[in-house]
């Protein structure tokens, strides 16, 4: 098993040179520079010069790319121009909202999404299970910045039960800070496991073991709770993997209206402003998330189900 | 029977004691949009940077609140010479926020720095070359020949006057924790989220600010702002959405205001290309737009209708009268040139700015009428720039602000050719105006300094490189007890002469 990580995280090491290059590449065809987006559209172009210059965007372009490899090396993942700060610094100003909506809204999903997948499953093709079925096709499909204003509407503005956004200090604090973002997050997430995981119970419920475990003499509740509610949860997990690398980079629009600063925003505003040295350490960063994300979803596949080796 | 858990009345009861813990009485708290980037004033553009720096930093002079004349800052008297030569300056007794004395010393290392390889608006002072300390409190300045734009931009924020000794021993961590001697001092600064500022114990105008303490709330969702005003957590929202001031303003409890900035909105028309090198086919263009229904339509009535490209700023013409909406003439004007029939052109316009999209589908429409069909194109706000600088486009829906008070900036940027940009890339050319650009940045402030002003203005009316749209305002929305609060024509506020009536 160690082996197999050990392997895996060096297997990371081709990609990350993939992405840097890919990222870097990408840059360069990107139109609009930094100089200009600083300077405003005012400047002269002796002045642009002097700022590319000073970020060092002058340089022959392979220069420009070792000097973003060592600084992904290093740790640094190179200097913000406008923000004048280490790229890892901003991070982890950031990471730790984002980590937080991970969590949270995850926690919420499963809250949600578990009893109404067992609910619906128990009764499949009856009312309730269409019933529910709509409902959460409803909440895939509903827009989530109409979402959040919605929740603020009415959960922040009408019964005042939680700040309309902006984070706390303090864990408790943004706990209930965090809620609205999170809930909005977690909904949409809550969807997708809801359907898979309603599918994958009644397909377990069919399987033969479980006809062996009831013909043993199992009760009913037992056989759900140690053989069909386990084996079918492994789909979900696949779903929350692919959840989590998506919401670390891209629930902008909700970080946005509820003003948490979170990586996605970060990411955002970088790409308008054109500060480059951010968009490409950003870039590699979500690219070493979502690998160790799908690293941990295997690990957790393969201690869930004993017939999955990594390899 | 068993008790059932009031949720509603749990959460309230949290939410009031942690709104309670969060907001002293004496707080002041603003939503802004922007997010500040950096403290240290040469290196920053941003609006979020800026304003927050002005709150931290004093100039030598200022802009007044009427954005076309200078008042005292931390200088309380100066001189210009007769040739503009030697600007001489006495200090006031002023302290940073730490209690040091703010010396003569202070001003040249900070002008210095401002004029530095480092510094992003560099040549706005290296025309300065020579510092002479005369004492503690006055300092001369002195340029190698006559550029009197020089002056006026002592009073921009990258001119600030920082501590000498403290940013030489920090270096960049000085702007971490800057201390300046501006009315607000920096309490703490979580970024991407909130700057808190404390009053400055030692600022120099007596018994401000008002409040203890102001927070500055990054929200750059302009509904979000809005929605922060009415739930109460914040006393000011910045630029909250244009189509719903009328609402906000009708609320009760809340009022609404709004200044006129240096901005000024236009399209941009490629002179080196048919059928726009014919001055006739601009002004055509021009008269086709109606621009009160622009006004009312884009920035639902806030803001006011264009003559020019230029903000409405010192030595602005007050007689200078729009281009009237006239299609009829529009049309002859078209005639004559050789177009009775229009013509197709392409308007390029940036997808990120909804009411430069808003205003590029209105003039789609008007220009429709005079039988120029027009093909709008939208684009990233980078790619747009790259685009009209490399020349190859016919229209393009832009605008421009003034950093500093004075208009040498702007008219040079807009009407200049060569120039900084060409004349912003439309590469229009007028010798009279390359002239007038030229002697009026070695004459004195005066008169005689306004009226080239008023006659390079008159002629990029005429000649009209450009269609003109609007000066769009800034608003604000805040609570009935906030007292004294404006945004300023330079498009900052002055947090130190608002008050919180209980």
């Amino acid at each position: 098993m160690f082996l197999a990580i050990l392997k895996r995280l060096l297997m990371l090491v081709p990609v990350l040179i993939g992405i840097t290059l890919l990222s870097f590449l990408l840059l360069q065809i990107m139109p609009g520079d930094p100089a200009s987006r600083a300077m405003g559209t005012r400047a002269s172009a002796e002045e642009l010069e002097a700022m590319r210059q000073l970020w060092g965007l002058d340089r022959p372009i392979w220069v420009q790319y070792l000097y973003f490899l060592r600084d992904c090396v290093t740790g640094s993942f190179g200097v913000s121009i406008f923000h004048k700060q280490p790229i890892i610094a901003l991070v982890a100003a950031r990471l730790p909202y984002t980590l937080a909506i991970v969590a949270y809204s995850t926690v919420i999903a499963l809250a949600i999404a578990l009893p109404f997948a067992i609910f619906a499953a128990a009764r499949r093709g009856r009312l309730a299970d269409v019933a529910i079925r709509q409902v959460f096709v409803v909440l895939i499909a509903m827009p989530p910045f109409w979402l959040c204003y919605v929740l603020i509407l009415f959960l922040a503005l009408g019964m005042g039960w939680f700040p309309t956004g902006g984070v706390g200090e303090g864990f408790l604090a943004n706990l209930h800070r965090l809620f609205l973002p999170s809930l909005v997050v977690g909904l949409s997430t809550a969807a997708l496991i809801q359907q898979s995981l309603r599918a994958a119970l009644i397909d377990t419920m069919q399987a033969d073991y479980i006809d062996t475990a009831r013909a043993k003499g199992l009760r009913g509740r037992e056989i759900f709770l140690r053989h069909v509610l386990p084996n079918s949860l492994i789909s979900t997990i696949s779903i929350i993997g692919v959840r989590v690398s998506w919401i670390i980079g891209g629930t902008v629009v909700v970080e946005k209206i509820f003003s948490v600063p979170g990586l996605g925003s970060l990411l955002i505003d970088a790409i308008v402003s054109r500060d480059l040295p951010v968009i490409r350490g950003l870039t590699v960063f979500f690219a070493v998330m979502v690998v160790i994300v799908n690293l941990i979803t295997d690990i957790c596949y393969a201690l869930a189900d004993p017939r999955v080796r990594l390899e | 029977m068993i008790p059932r858990l009031n949720m509603k009345a749990l959460l309230l009861a949290s939410a009031l004691a942690m709104t309670g813990l969060a907001a002293p009485a004496d707080t002041l708290r603003v939503a802004m949009g922007f997010d500040p980037l950096s403290l240290d004033p040469i290196a920053s553009s941003d609006n979020g940077s800026i304003w927050t720096q002005l709150l931290i930093f004093d100039t030598l002079i200022r802009p007044d609140r009427t954005g076309e004349g200078l008042e005292p800052g931390l200088a309380e008297s100066w001189t210009v010479s007769e040739d503009g030569l030697t600007l001489t300056f006495k200090l006031r007794e002023a302290k940073f926020s730490d209690g040091t004395p703010v010396t003569a010393e202070d001003v040249k290392f900070s002008i210095e720095r401002a004029a530095s390889e480092a510094s992003g608006w560099g040549r706005f002072y290296r025309p300065i070359t020579g510092f002479e300390i005369v004492s503690d409190h006055e300092i001369v300045m002195t340029l190698a020949e006559p550029f009197t734009p020089a002056f006026n931009n002592l009073a921009l924020f990258a001119a600030a006057i920082l501590p000498k000794a403290q940013v030489e021993a920090k270096g960049d961590a000085f702007f971490d924790a800057p201390v300046g001697s501006g009315p607000f001092m920096l309490k703490s600064w979580t970024r991407g989220s909130r700057i808190e500022l404390a009053k400055n114990p030692h600022y120099w105008q007596e018994g401000k600010p008002h409040v203890d303490e102001a927070v500055l709330e990054v929200v750059t969702e302009p509904s979000a702002r809005v929605i922060k005003l009415e739930a109460g957590e914040v006393d000011i929202a910045l630029d909250p959405p244009l189509n719903q001031l009328k609402e906000l303003d009708a609320k009760d409890g809340i009022t609404v205001g709004q200044t006129i900035p240096y901005r000024a909105d236009f399209v941009q028309l490629n002179t080196k290309r048919k059928p726009f090198d014919d001055e006739r086919v601009r002004q055509a263009l021009n008269l086709a737009i109606d621009k009160d229904a622009l006004v009312q339509g884009v920035l639902y009535g806030a803001g006011k209708p264009a003559a020019s490209a230029m903000p409405v700023m010192a030595y602005a013409d007050p007689n200078l009268a729009l281009y009237a909406y006239d299609p009829d003439r529009a049309k002859e004007l078209l005639a004559e040139a050789g177009y009775a029939d229009g013509f197709e052109a392409e308007l390029l316009v940036d997808s990120g700015a909804a009411t430069s999209r808003n205003a590029a589908i209105a003039l789609q429409a008007m220009l429709q009428q005079v039988g120029v069909t027009v093909k709008v194109q939208m684009l990233e706000g980078g790619t747009q720039w790259e685009t009209t600088k490399s020349g190859s486009y016919d229209m393009s829906v832009s605008y421009t602000t003034s950093d500093t008070i004075d208009p040498d900036q702007i008219i040079g940027f807009v009407a200049v050719n060569p120039e900084r940009a060409n004349a912003y890339h439309t590469e229009w050319h007028s010798d009279r105006l390359n002239e007038l650009y030229a002697e009026e940045r070695k004459t004195l402030n005066g008169p005689e300094r306004g009226a080239m002003f008023q006659e390079m203005v008159q002629i990029l009316h005429d000649e009209a490189p450009y269609i003109f749209l609007y000066h769009p305002a800034s608003a604000w929305a805040a609570k009935d007890d906030v007292q004294g609060f404006e945004v300023l024509p330079t498009s900052n506020f002055r947090l130190e002469e608002v008050s919180l009536a209980d």
